[in-house]
């Protein structure tokens, strides 16, 4: 009856996976029995990743690859058979007031978080779909999202349009990639314990702020989303499609 | 557990599961029992509670069974409050009596009213005050809604109006039970092929209707939603409260 978090036999790929949340999607998936792709600009960082899945007895191969290099990025699929799982993940935030945001900013986290996210979702799912038996063994796609694709906070507006786009992104895929038996899912974390966000977190009246908006009164734990990403990579979620797996303590719920 | 992957593990809890003999409720604690719980079935029908006996046990874990109608809420109250062991609630008995809005009977819509709605609430009042007398460290309670929770479906508006309050609930429940680490969700799903829903597939056009709009072409099983349902219970999910995992195979994201 229970279908449990089983990923034994399939290929993964996860962009970002140097750093954060996409490092313990990685690990998390390798762990699940996934062979896995990742991919980061840093090579220290993706050795590193290397390294901790090849110690708990995981597969893994890397590729350097900014994910907003389309051209890169391809070349990558090209050194790859199959294709299974994607962990969309790669993404940025630099939190600005709406009417200070820089044009610069803008341009460039636009560009990552919906462009390059849109254009690694195509060109993975297309790879995906060349197998032939797609449609029996399935295929899983997850959009790194966040609360922040539900609701709108302060200084965040930029990554408000972005990740409000994902979600409407994994909407529109899934029903078109449903035929192939491609499932497209987000998950929604709120604040999780990255270097990025413990970045954030040195103002501690901003982080005072933002605990006391999350019921549970705690941040997430990379291994709370690395968790539900490999829950959705999974035949554990089969008929869950174009919906989110929200990971925020409570945060949308108010 | 590994480095980032938390198992669905349920070793040593205690799930209550109301509607326990049939359909969802059935597979709820089965799925549960085979992550490690210990089982307390609540239903209304002896024989298929001793024959869930027989599949619990077999499981190695304790199995505790309550002949009793969820609409009573005195023998409810005298059974919960005795508990000496409660971790977990699976809000499942529910009821449904297709009708168009203009044609349902002030009696169909007391009855599902009176299951769906009020049932739910008191079951889940005593299961949430039984766990905080306990003193546990943390709970977990599962309302089993449906996508009618989400969007309207034919001869579905009494159906609706219960399972969108359930999601109401279960927002409302997270917030006032989180700062006892008591997380609350609910579950999504799509119509399931069970005892109760074997006679609407029955019906050609019915099953074409499900089709059409179901985009992953395939129908929801019960451990679909069992193996979502112990994903929630577990730790695997512990950011996780105040939202719904929806397994609808991409129904609602069109």
């Amino acid at each position: 009856m229970l279908k449990k978090i089983n990923l034994k036999g399939k290929i993964a790929l996860v962009t970002g996976a140097g750093k954060g949340i996409g490092k313990a999607c990685a690990i998390a998936l390798a762990e699940a029995g996934a062979k896995v792709i990742i991919l980061s600009r840093t090579k220290s960082d993706l050795d590193k990743v290397s390294k901790i899945i090849k110690k708990t007895k995981g597969s893994s191969k890397s590729f350097v690859c900014d994910v907003t290099q389309l051209e890169t990025f391809k070349k990558v699929l090209k050194k790859i058979n199959r294709l299974d799982i994607l962990v969309n993940n790669a993404g940025n935030n630099r939190p600005e007031h709406f009417t200070k945001v820089t044009q610069e900013n803008m341009e460039y986290l636009t560009n990552l978080n919906m462009k390059a996210a849109f254009n690694v979702a195509q060109l993975s799912s297309q790879k995906m779909i060349k197998s032939i038996n797609r449609k029996k063994i399935g295929g899983s796609i997850i959009h790194m999202s966040s609360q922040l694709g539900r609701v709108g906070c302060e200084g965040r507006n930029v990554y408000n349009m972005n990740k409000f786009g994902v979600e409407g992104l994994a909407r529109g895929m899934a029903v078109e990639l449903a035929p192939y038996n491609i499932r497209v899912n987000t998950v929604c974390p709120t604040f999780v314990e990255t270097p990025m966000v413990k970045k954030f977190f040195k103002n501690k009246k901003f982080k005072n702020k933002m605990l006391k908006k999350i019921p549970l009164g705690r941040v997430a734990k990379e291994n709370d989303v690395a968790t539900a990403v490999a829950f959705l990579a999974a035949d554990s979620s089969e008929m869950i499609t174009g919906t989110s797996l929200i990971v925020d303590g409570g945060w949308t719920a108010q | 557990m590994g480095i980032f992957l938390k198992d669905i593990n349920l070793k040593g809890k205690t799930a209550l599961i109301t509607g326990a003999t049939k359909g969802l409720g059935r597979g709820a604690a089965q799925a549960i029992a085979e992550a490690g719980g210990n089982i307390i079935a609540v239903g209304r029908n002896q024989t298929e509670l001793d024959s869930l006996a027989v599949i619990i046990k077999k499981l190695k874990v304790k199995y505790i069974s309550f002949n009793c109608d969820v609409n009573n809420y005195n023998l409810m109250k005298e059974f919960i409050t005795k508990l000496k062991n409660l971790d977990i609630l699976v809000n499942n008995a529910g009821t449904n009596i297709p009708e168009s809005f203009l044609d349902v009977k002030e009696s169909s819509m007391e009855t599902i009213l009176n299951v769906n709605t009020k049932a739910v609430f008191n079951i889940a009042q005593l299961c949430a005050n039984q766990i905080i007398k306990l003193k546990r460290k943390q709970g977990s309670i599962i309302n089993i809604s449906s996508i009618f929770g989400l969007v309207a479906g034919q001869k579905r508006t009494v159906y609706s109006m219960t399972k969108f309050g359930v999601e109401g609930l279960t927002k409302g429940m997270a917030l006032d039970l989180a700062k006892y680490n008591i997380r609350v969700n609910s579950v999504c799903p799509n119509i399931v092929l069970t005892p109760r829903t074997k006679k609407y597939f029955a019906d050609k056009k019915y099953n074409k209707y499900i089709k059409e709009n179901t985009p992953i072409n395939k129908v929801v099983t019960v451990s679909d939603v069992a193996t979502s349902v112990a994903f929630l219970a577990s730790e695997a999910s512990s950011m996780i409260t105040g939202t719904s995992i929806i397994i609808d195979g991409g129904w609602t994201a069109k």
